[in-house]
């Protein structure tokens, strides 16, 4: 019989973000991996078939919204739908980029519906491949590179013989775990006093935009509130364009040893980075929130489940101008570790916490920037296909939730690609520019002069 | 099955290597491949099944699974 769950805290939040946007639109997520080789499309379609049956989260659905909006979710046991095959080979790269990008534009409407769509498709250039369409409340991009991975080692033990891909851990085995965990009352009232401890020793934040203070300015004029410390989130215009920067692997390498170096990850690094800069065009403000998503995923099942684990939790620190640059990545390390021991906890029931606590108007927010650090790059790890040339590529689904939204990936040479999402209603390509080139030079001056105030740093970049 | 059994068999979830082969001198980040987010994960894990309360200064001192070993032994006896 079917069992129907409520959705977890990561599920619920690509929920609110459809049921506030009113569009499946802003939960879309796409990507093509592909292969310059001949495929076997018979057996790419059985290896797809196959994938559906492994891997219980591309057969989730969702029931038809209850009067409060709440949907539960099931698991159905057979997918048997056909697996189209689409011929684009007749294109240009740029051309059937561009299609793809507008099946990843496309929605998901109705309820108990299949949320997941896969297309094989014969791309320019001899690549060959497949596209996945998917609801971000089945998936998250961690949980998309497994399953490209473990369709490919299913694809190679039938074409190659190879072995047999590892079982994945059952979806629905890790989802209950999961949710067992979130009605643990011990571990619920652990969550919930650490991030009112937060609220308690720091007060109401203060919003900090990227293009400075005049965002918050006019906020604070349209609500008639000249203390105001949230600004307007954009509801209607959620266009959203993408630009990327590519940072060389020698400079790389110098941001990977200073953090090996240090015992520092990556990420708050990056936050880091991130913070300084909105201090920097923010009159140095010192107080300073972005948005941080946290992949949790840490054990074996939660790695090979599948499942929408994604999760983001603010990051708030309060950083004075005469703190040197290592002391500042250390507070920011600090914080974040803490964040993750209560990462359990639903984001959601923050921001219920500041409403209440603050009277935080409706449709607003205390955070201009988003950061995504995604180490696991979409690439075939598979011996059989170690020396063919791959091309990969997520697409954006085209519906911003948020301002800007910068995800930060390896690339295959050891560099690292700096993809900022960013809503076109309040933000141009130059605002990403500004972003990105002095991000870089903040890190470069502090890891080369890591005794360096911030303050100082501000003032030289 | 020993506490100290149980204590590695979770340990095992956050790694490749099985709670036989975990010995009490390794450490979780060098030797166990463990990330900051695994660190703290596993510790939220060991709260709810030992039903301990872990205080958040002492976590920074953890290294080895002996110290976490202890640290958790400890609390486990004076609850």
């Amino acid at each position: 019989m079917k069992e129907y769950y409520p959705l977890t805290a990561a599920q619920k939040m690509h929920h609110n973000w459809i049921r506030k946007y009113k569009t499946q639109q802003v939960s879309g997520v796409s990507v093509v991996a592909s292969l310059k080789a001949a495929l076997d499309f018979g057996l790419l379609k059985k290896c797809i078939q196959l994938e559906f049956e492994r891997y219980g989260c591309m057969r989730i659905r969702f029931t038809k919204p209850d009067a409060k909006g709440e949907v539960k979710q099931y698991i159905v046991e057979k997918e048997t739908r056909d697996i189209p095959l689409k011929d684009l080979s007749g294109m240009s790269l740029a051309e059937a980029d561009h299609l793809m990008q507008q099946w990843a534009y496309e929605t998901f409407d109705g309820d108990d519906i299949p949320l997941c769509d896969v297309t094989m498709v014969k791309l320019p250039e001899g690549y060959n491949g497949f596209f996945i369409h998917m609801d971000h409340r089945l998936i998250d991009s961690c949980g998309l590179v497994v399953m490209i991975n473990d369709l490919m080692q299913l694809y190679t033990h039938y074409k190659f013989q190879s072995a047999y891909p590892e079982d994945l851990a059952d979806f629905e085995e890790v989802l209950a775990k999961d949710l067992q965990r979130a009605n643990n009352e011990k571990r619920f009232a652990k969550d919930k006093k650490f991030w009112d401890d937060q609220l308690d020793a720091l007060g109401e934040p203060l919003y900090s935009d990227i293009q400075g203070p005049s965002v918050l300015e006019e906020a604070r004029k349209l609500h008639g509130d000249k203390n105001l410390r949230a600004a307007d989130i954009e509801l209607k215009d959620l266009f959203v364009e993408v630009k990327d920067y590519y940072l060389e692997p020698e400079p790389t390498k110098n941001l990977i040893d200073f953090c090996m170096n240090h015992q520092l990850s990556m990420t708050n690094l990056l936050l880091l980075g991130i913070r300084t800069y909105l201090s920097k065009v923010n009159d140095g403000q010192e107080d300073i929130t972005i948005q941080n998503f946290i992949s949790r995923r840490s054990t074996h099942d939660e790695w090979t489940s599948g499942g929408s684990r994604t999760i983001m939790f603010p990051c708030r620190t309060v950083i004075s101008a005469d703190t040197d640059f290592m002391s500042a990545a250390y507070e920011i390390q600090n914080v974040q570790n803490r964040i993750y021991m209560h990462s359990n906890y639903d984001p959601a029931l923050i921001e219920e916490e500041m409403r209440k606590r603050y009277h935080t108007p409706d449709n607003t927010t205390y955070e201009s920037c988003y950061l995504t650090y995604q180490p696991m790059p979409v690439k075939m790890d598979n011996p059989h296909l170690v020396n063919i040339s791959q091309h990969s590529k997520w697409f954006a689904n085209g519906a911003a939730t948020k301002k800007m939204y910068l995800t930060v990936s390896h690339t295959e040479n050891g560099g690292m690609n700096f993809s900022f999402h960013y809503q076109t209603a309040h933000l141009e390509e130059h605002d990403m520019e500004l972003l990105y080139y002095y991000m870089m030079r903040i890190l470069f001056k502090g890891i080369a002069e890591p005794d360096m105030s911030i303050g100082d740093i501000i003032n030289q970049v | 099955m020993t506490q100290e059994m149980q204590f590695k068999k979770i340990v095992a979830q956050y790694c490749k290597t099985e709670p036989e082969k975990i010995t009490n001198d390794m450490r979780f980040r060098e030797d166990l491949g463990f990330s900051s987010l695994d660190f703290m994960s596993f510790l939220g894990e060991l709260e709810d099944t030992f039903d301990i309360e872990l205080e958040e200064e002492d976590l920074v001192q953890i290294l080895t699974v002996a110290e976490a070993l202890e640290m958790m032994e400890r609390l486990k006896a004076e609850a």
